[in-house]
């Protein structure tokens, strides 16, 4: 029978068209940043291919490089309070009643869903009706709060696939508590916990409006970096330094390409 | 598992490494000190002698607009900061409110060198009790006059003229928008009177607005290099900046006739600033005349405010003079008044 | 502590235990703020912002001011076109990659620049739509037109942009959905005579409704409060909603309208979370219903219910 009339024309079929287009049009922009990252001149016009930015870029960029340490030391701390936090509460949630167990099942997934001006300006009033001075903190607070529910959500559905009976084995056996979880259901959620954690990075190095609105002295952090660069052009620099990023991001992407899966799996 | 946890740790390091080594190496042994300033506001050279005189490192937070700058002074990072620039408006508010600290003038023999003119201007704070004046400017227009017909209006109607439709942009700012068209109308750029008001809303409404492709404050310099808008409401160290020097003749910057809006930008120290000493050194650093001029000169600005400054000035054509500014009118602050702008402004920015 | 508690209580302890902390950081970072917005939007704004103690409707008196109704227009119909450019987008991409066998390599290509700063993404937008920018560039090389085409500052260009922002976000949940389905079924369909659009649109959408809700919350909503975007690559007619909550902070100092927008915002936010979850969970009901039928059995099903729509014709 024609089981294989469906099978047959996906060769170039409409939605493979589709696809292949997407995936060039999601890369122009970055091509752009990287081909003008070579560009001698600092505006639009070709001049002719250079590494100066790049020199500048190691050498001579001490403001951005500050910005960028805030930015990798507040994404390292938020990204493991919130896989820790997460992963412990994905545990809780999942297989044990109490009370409260409804209001954050509710509550953990807006952060992801609100629009970032509501969650920035929200934090920034609260912070001053407390009055909590702005700074790192307050960035480190902000951003583990929006990677909460990405590591709650991974986790869950890691736990969603994972086989309860080997955890009432380990009961049977005689663990308690604390042997379970460190023996048996970490080992094997460590995929989803280690996903949530990249996720965590890259949203928070990432973000821009909600850092925007709770920094303070000193603490600016890449993305504000750029910013502030917007009343006098984004320097090449910057297309340098993002095509640094593009390739680290690649390389760290393919290392861990098993969890990919994972990433797309919980969203 | 153990190889790759062991290469991410291993370029974790290595990340690590290189932004501790592309950081400031200077030490700062005697403190830090924070400026909130606008963007590239004070020359990185002067920064960088600073910090070599006095072994004081400095870090630079910098805001886009005064309304940026005091919303994060509300919210709290008052305490931060030891040296703000706001402007004449904000100074005064600021004062009003209590935010700032007093300056000790023993502290500032660089002071002599400013403008005797200046007292007058600042009535916000004439004694220089709470902030010393940084530089006093003005916004313009800024045409490219390689694209544009050669009989334009060189007055705030230019925004009328439809030819260059399309093309041309003005400040995201409600001061100074509304600012120029009471100007242009003959009323003070302060005017509370709400008729004055209406009538100036309905001249951007009806005759500005529909020529204009975008309201602008922050990147209106690199649009107009790239040749996107031709005709740009404009602070002039932004639009020249973002140009090579060989091109400067072809750039029309004017203060229209009828006057604009002026701004004096002030240094202030907040009050709990930690770093007190310093900011008074910064202070009268930025006054020592050598050193002013190295400002006028990176933004080939006139010294409408350190006159000292003018004898080690090595710029000859500045962007404007100081009698271009006779007519305007310095941007003051309204108090409760401000509403009445407020309700007129959104209905030219948002409808 | 060998205290020996009912299997109930050490339920809770537990549960408490793992589920604290993080509901506790939510109280205090999230919901703790969310109410503090709610309780200023009904508060008098103070003059250098902040707001005093006094209980009024004022905010929300002001929301419906004229001059603000064009804007919530305009959000609306930019969030919806961009959203459903987006999906329509989304669903043949999610097709393909859930039936390609280079799946993961997909999902990078699909990853990867998204993970790239989103400032940076907008301004490479900017400078490809110029006047004088890459496409005009070439198309004036081609000598197709002789001035360069206003392609940016205008509501066009924030509608591009924003698609392109938040494509990934629709494709994710599609392909996911799309993954867990069982294409045989649209064997079956075409075996019975259906047309190939007509078996994906009768058998394999009514089956991916969790991930269309999914991929229509991730995009729409984080659209509709958009503020980078607007404000970057749009034009003097392109305020949107978010940039007006900025502009009540930051320029007008007006945290009461600011909040009571917010507070309007979020609700919509709500609903749209509340929808999502209970299609995900009656999908899921289904599927956990459904799990014991074998494919035969679920074709039958699919033939009775063809049948029988047809014969109510």
């Amino acid at each position: 029978m024609n089981y294989h009339k469906y099978q047959s024309k996906s060769g170039f079929s409409f939605s493979y068209v589709m696809l292949a287009l997407v995936v060039v049009f999601l890369f122009i922009p970055l091509f752009v940043v990287v081909f003008f990252s070579f560009n001698s001149a600092k505006g639009m016009q070709w001049d002719h291919a250079s590494l100066i930015w790049y020199k500048t870029l190691i050498f001579n960029s001490p403001s951005l490089w500050a910005a960028f340490k805030n930015s990798l030391i507040i994404a390292l701390t938020s990204a493991v309070t919130a896989t820790a936090l997460g992963s412990l509460a994905a545990i809780g949630i999942k297989w044990y009643r109490f009370h409260g167990r409804s209001y954050i099942t509710t509550v953990s997934y807006l952060p992801m869903v609100l629009p970032e001006v509501i969650i920035g300006i929200s934090m920034l009033i609260f912070f001053s009706a407390v009055k909590v001075r702005l700074g790192m903190f307050t960035i480190f607070a902000a951003h583990t709060t929006f990677n909460l529910p990405f590591v709650f959500m991974m986790v869950t559905a890691r736990l969603d696939e994972f086989d309860y009976s080997t955890v009432e084995a380990a009961r049977d056996l005689g663990a308690n508590e604390r042997q379970t979880l460190t023996k048996v259901i970490i080992p094997s959620i460590i995929p989803a916990v280690l996903s949530g954690f990249l996720m965590c990075i890259t949203m928070s190095l990432e973000d821009f409006v909600i850092t925007f609105f709770v920094s303070g002295p000193g603490s600016g952090t890449l993305p504000l970096y750029v910013y502030s660069m917007i009343r006098y052009g984004v320097s090449p620099v910057i297309n340098a330094l993002s095509f640094v990023m593009i390739l680290g991001t690649m390389v760290i992407a393919f290392t861990f390409r098993k969890f990919l899966k994972t990433v797309a799996a919980s969203s | 598992m153990h190889k790759t946890s062991r290469f991410f740790l291993i370029l974790l390091v290595c990340i690590l490494i290189v932004s501790s080594v592309g950081c400031k190496k200077s030490s700062g042994r005697n403190g830090k000190l924070y400026l909130y300033n606008w963007t590239y506001y004070t020359p990185d050279s002067l920064v960088e002698q600073f910090e070599k005189e006095t072994g004081i490192d400095v870090v630079i937070d910098n805001f886009a607009s005064n309304e940026e700058m005091f919303a994060k002074i509300m919210a709290g990072g008052n305490e931060g900061y030891d040296v703000i620039f706001p402007s004449s408006d904000y100074t005064a508010i600021m004062i009003k409110l209590g935010l700032l600290a007093e300056l000790d003038h023993n502290l500032l023999p660089n002071l002599k060198y400013l403008s005797p003119l200046f007292k007058e201007k600042a009535a916000y704070d004439p004694t220089y009790r709470y902030s010393v004046p940084y530089f006093m400017g003005s916004s313009g227009i800024a045409v490219n006059t390689e694209r544009v017909p050669s009989d334009y209006e060189r007055t705030w109607a230019i925004f009328a003229d439809a030819r260059m439709a399309g093309s041309m942009s003005m400040l995201d700012d409600m001061r100074e928008v509304m600012g120029a068209a009471l100007k242009h109308l003959g009323y003070s750029g302060n005017s509370t009177d709400i008729e004055e008001l209406q009538r100036a809303t309905d001249l951007i409404n009806t005759q500005w607005k529909p020529n204009l492709v975008k309201f602008d404050s922050e990147s209106f310099g690199k649009a107009f290099s790239r040749g996107e808008f031709v005709v740009v409401h404009a602070y002039p160290e932004n639009v020249f900046a973002e140009i090579s020097a060989d091109k400067w003749s072809t750039i029309d910057f004017f203060i229209p006739p009828e006057g604009g809006m002026m701004y004096i930008d002030n240094m202030v120290i907040p009050k709990g600033a930690r770093n007190n000493q310093a900011a008074h050194a910064f202070i009268n650093f930025i006054h020592d005349p050598k050193n002013y001029a190295v400002f006028l000169d990176t933004f080939s600005l006139p010294p409408t405010t350190n006159t000292g400054a003018s004898a080690f000035m090595k710029t000859e054509h500045t962007f404007f003079s100081i009698e271009d500014l006779s007519n305007s009118d310095n941007i003051s602050d309204l108090g409760s008044n401000l509403e009445l702008y407020n309700e007129l402004w959104q209905t030219i920015r948002y409808q | 502590m060998k205290k020996t508690l009912k299997p109930r209580e050490r339920e809770q302890l537990l549960g408490t235990i793992y589920g604290g902390p993080m509901g506790l950081w939510f109280t205090l970072f999230f919901t703790v703020p969310l109410g503090i917005i709610i309780l200023y939007s009904f508060m008098k704004r103070g003059l250098y912002g902040g707001v005093e103690w006094e209980f009024t409707l004022t905010a929300y008196k002001q929301m419906f001011n004229p001059s603000f109704a064009m804007v919530v227009v305009r959000t609306l119909w930019i969030s919806v076109l961009s959203t459903f450019l987006c999906i329509l987008i989304a669903i043949p991409c999610g097709y393909a990659m859930a039936k390609s066998k280079h799946q993961t390599f997909l999902l990078f290509l699909i990853i990867i620049p998204f993970w790239t700063n989103s400032l940076i993404r907008i301004y490479a937008w900017i400078s490809i739509l110029s006047t004088e920018g890459f496409i005009n560039s070439v198309l004036m090389r081609l000598g197709l037109i002789d001035q360069g085409l206003k392609l940016i500052y205008n509501n066009g260009a924030v509608v591009l942009v924003l698609i392109y922002m938040y494509l990934p976000f629709a494709i994710l949940p599609l392909f996911t959905t799309i993954d867990k389905f069982d294409f045989s079924l649209l064997d079956a369909a075409r075996d019975l005579g259906a047309t190939k659009l007509g078996s994906i649109v009768r058998v394999m959408f009514p089956n991916i409704k969790s991930g269309l809700s999914t991929a229509f919350i991730f995009t729409f909503i984080p659209i509709f409060g958009a503020y980078t975007v607007p404000l970057l690559v749009g034009g003097k007619d392109s305020t949107m909603i978010g940039n007006i909550i900025v502009d009540q902070v930051s320029k007008t100092r007006n945290w009461p309208l600011a909040s009571a927008f917010s507070m309007i915002l979020t609700l919509i936010s709500l609903v749209g979370v509340f929808w999502m979850l209970y299609n995900g969970k009656r999908e899921q009901m289904q599927k956990e219903g459904g799990t014991k039928k074998t494919t035969q059995q679920a074709l039958e099903h699919n033939i009775k219910a063809h049948h029988s729509h047809r014969g109510t014709k």
